[in-house]
């Protein structure tokens, strides 16, 4: 391991790069997850690292080439690699593998209570818990991304044509309804409130559905492929990467139709790359191209202040700790940037 | 870190089944030659592949959403290669292998139109290995071979040692006649050396410039209306650029399913520069590329490859963008 902390606050650096610790590790940063107060960070070797405030992090070798997707279940991590295995660590480093697909990738890994999820081609596999074998969960495409609803009832899933919501019935038994938009999906999310079902597509735009009357809408006139999307503030706002300003779109009342989205704008006039909310509040931290990353109110967009200065790498991975006391930004050169969000002085 | 940026080439192998596709990549992969690839397949692939890089897919043709048929992509690719694009140690290149009977122009076309995939890889080239007793049955009963010999940079013509001279002319006539820019290599046992496979960088302009196309002088007869071929124009006299912006948008937007590849090399009135393109179905890459070599002719070459191309009145809509 050739981590190279550098702990000596220079003039140019932000308050929180003084504060915090830098790692230059020259590998791809492919994922961020927040599992309680502790970080977990997937990379392009196939390694992860667990960030935990007083504690070293060190390389959990997990795949064996890239670590493609992350999830958490509980206190335990999911990951899905490119050598087809699916796997669970546990905050103290143990591996388990919960499913092993060959040469074929795992792309996207989720839970819901115990309840493991991940998609290989075209086909979800679920396992139940306490259930040795998945369920499987056949579609007619390779499967663009998967996501559960808050509690667990419906699973959706995104593939060329729309999405493939399956629910569970009182009997335990999953059956699917199908939204159709022509196209490709990608990664798909629900609103915290459960009322939207939203994906980014192939093409620049969102499409959205409002599932209690199936109204559907796209989203569109960004510059780039939308890459990273969440619900901020419960669901008041969905903010949005790929323009060169964070897309904000009004979820409360009666959804975005016809109204306009909020757009924050950041120096540099660089392409948003993720967006992260920031935990309980109505405010996002936002990851640029370059490496630069923001914190800003939606709604108050004089209140931004910069967390993280340029690196030349896109950002591509933003967590905040539950207890909101510690974040951690990654990019695609191998920078880590993790920081305490407070001043130690002012607690 | 530089290095991060670079984009990979990428090498498409097409080919009928049973021509040897297998046989050169297993070629490709073990030749000493320290270079890390990766390896695309598809799951119908005949033999094993030896390469400890090997991803699986299936061939997702999408339809990108804006209402154009022509412009369909390869989905498995965008995301296998953005993926790949993620990894820490850095690839030299990467294969796609194709099956028998896929169309090369959704491989071609998702360089062109997924900004990320065209950010950090690029089109090599797209070699078609063609087995030289039966392309002619396969190019008379299969569009998807026509295809395949139509998109390619480089026609690996495989197994000779099965026919006589005379036969294997007549193969070679059939290719030219639809592919003049194709360089036709021969082979027994695909047995190539590398660098004429591989690094071709076909797809960038620069190398429109410097592949002269080998056309047969033969005429069209024999030739049923979707039969692939090929037509050319050269003129010495400048054209005018609107008048051309009219024509070919026009052309490619109502003909460019039918219009599998172009290529051309343009002299506009008042224009200091050489303008060169080349395109697939619909869509186009094009720039200036430079002055005009000096003691060399300025004039204007123009090649199509398609179906129906008698039918576009090709030659009159060129001949009417020559400045007045």
């Amino acid at each position: 391991m050739k981590a190279d902390t550098s702990q000596f606050p220079e003039l140019d650096k932000t308050k929180f790069e003084q504060r915090g610790t830098e790692f230059k590790l020259g590998i791809p940063i492919t994922n961020a997850v927040t599992v309680g107060n502790s970080i977990a960070v997937g990379f392009g070797d196939g390694t992860v690292r667990i960030f935990t405030s007083g504690e070293s992090s060190e390389p959990i070798k997990a795949h064996k080439g890239i670590v493609l997707c992350m999830s958490k279940d509980g206190d335990n991590i999911l990951t899905g690699g490119d050598d087809g295995r699916f796997l669970n660590i546990s905050l103290d480093g143990k591996i388990s593998e919960i499913g092993n697909f060959g040469t074929r990738w795992v792309d996207h890994v989720t839970a819901n209570n115990g309840s493991l999820v991940c998609s290989s081609g075209n086909i979800v596999y679920l396992w139940s818990p306490n259930h040795k074998q998945p369920k499987l969960f056949e579609h007619n495409s390779t499967i663009g991304g998967i996501a559960f609803d808050t509690k667990g009832r419906r699973l959706a899933v995104s593939r060329y044509g729309g999405v493939t919501l399956w629910k569970k019935d009182y009997s335990n038994k999953w059956n699917s309804s199908e939204l159709n938009w022509k196209g490709s999906h990608n990664k798909v999310i629900f609103s915290p409130d459960g009322k939207y079902l939203v994906t980014s597509m192939q093409e620049n735009q969102l499409h959205f559905w409002r599932l209690k009357d199936k109204i559907d809408s796209a989203m569109s006139g960004y510059g780039a492929k939308i890459k990273s999307f969440a619900f901020v503030d419960d669901s008041k706002y969905l903010a949005t990467s790929g323009a060169k300003e964070a897309v904000c779109w009004p979820f409360d009342g009666d959804g975005p139709v016809g109204r306009e989205p909020i757009c924050l704008p950041y120096v540099g006039n660089k392409l948003v790359t993720f967006v992260e909310p920031f935990p309980n509040e109505n405010a996002i931290l936002t990851g640029l191209s370059d490496g630069s990353v923001f914190l800003s109110e939606i709604e108050k967009a004089s209140n931004t202040i910069i967390i993280r200065s340029f690196t030349e790498f896109e950002v591509s991975a933003i967590a905040v700790t539950k207890d909101c006391s510690h974040l951690l930004i990654g990019d695609m050169g191998g920078n880590i940037l993790w920081t305490s969000i407070w001043d130690e002085e002012k607690k | 870190m530089e290095e991060t940026n670079k984009q990979v080439p990428v090498t498409v192998l097409t080919g009928f089944l049973g021509a040897g596709k297998t046989t050169l990549l297993n070629r490709i992969l073990t030749e000493q030659h320290g270079k890390k690839y990766a390896v695309i397949v598809n799951e119908f692939g005949e033999q094993g592949i030896d390469n400890d890089l090997v991803v699986d897919a299936d061939e997702e043709v999408f339809e990108m959403n804006n209402g154009c048929i022509c412009c369909t992509v390869r989905g498995d690719l965008i995301r296998i290669l953005s993926g790949l694009m993620k990894r820490a140690d850095k690839l030299d290149a990467i294969i796609v292998e194709t099956t028998g009977l896929a169309d090369p122009a959704p491989v071609a076309q998702t360089f062109f139109v997924d900004q990320d995939v065209a950010d950090r890889t690029k089109l090599d080239a797209i070699v078609t290995v063609a087995d030289a007793v039966h392309l002619s049955t396969q190019l008379t009963d299969h569009h998807e071979a026509e295809e395949q010999i139509a998109f390619a940079d480089v026609v690996l013509l495989n197994k000779i040692d099965l026919v006589d001279e005379s036969g294997l002319e007549v193969v070679k006539e059939r290719i030219k006649k639809i592919n003049p820019f194709a360089k036709v290599i021969n082979t027994t046992k695909c047995g190539v050396s590398l660098n004429e496979i591989l690094n071709l960088d076909a797809f960038s302009l620069k190398r429109v410039l410097d592949v002269e196309p080998d056309f047969l002088t033969s005429d069209h007869d024999h030739e049923h209306d979707d039969d692939v071929t090929s037509l050319s124009f050269v003129s010495d006299t400048p054209l005018d650029m609107e008048k051309f912006q009219d024509w070919f948008s026009k052309l490619l937007q109502t003909k460019g399913q039918d219009i599998l590849r172009t290529k051309g090399i343009l002299d506009f009135t008042g224009e200091s520069d050489r303008y060169v393109f080349q395109g697939v179905h619909m869509l186009m890459d094009a720039s200036p590329m430079g002055k005009w070599p000096q003691g060399k002719e300025r004039s204007s070459r123009l090649v199509f490859i398609g179906r129906n191309l008698e039918s576009m009145n090709l030659k009159e809509g060129f001949e009417n963008c020559k400045s007045a």
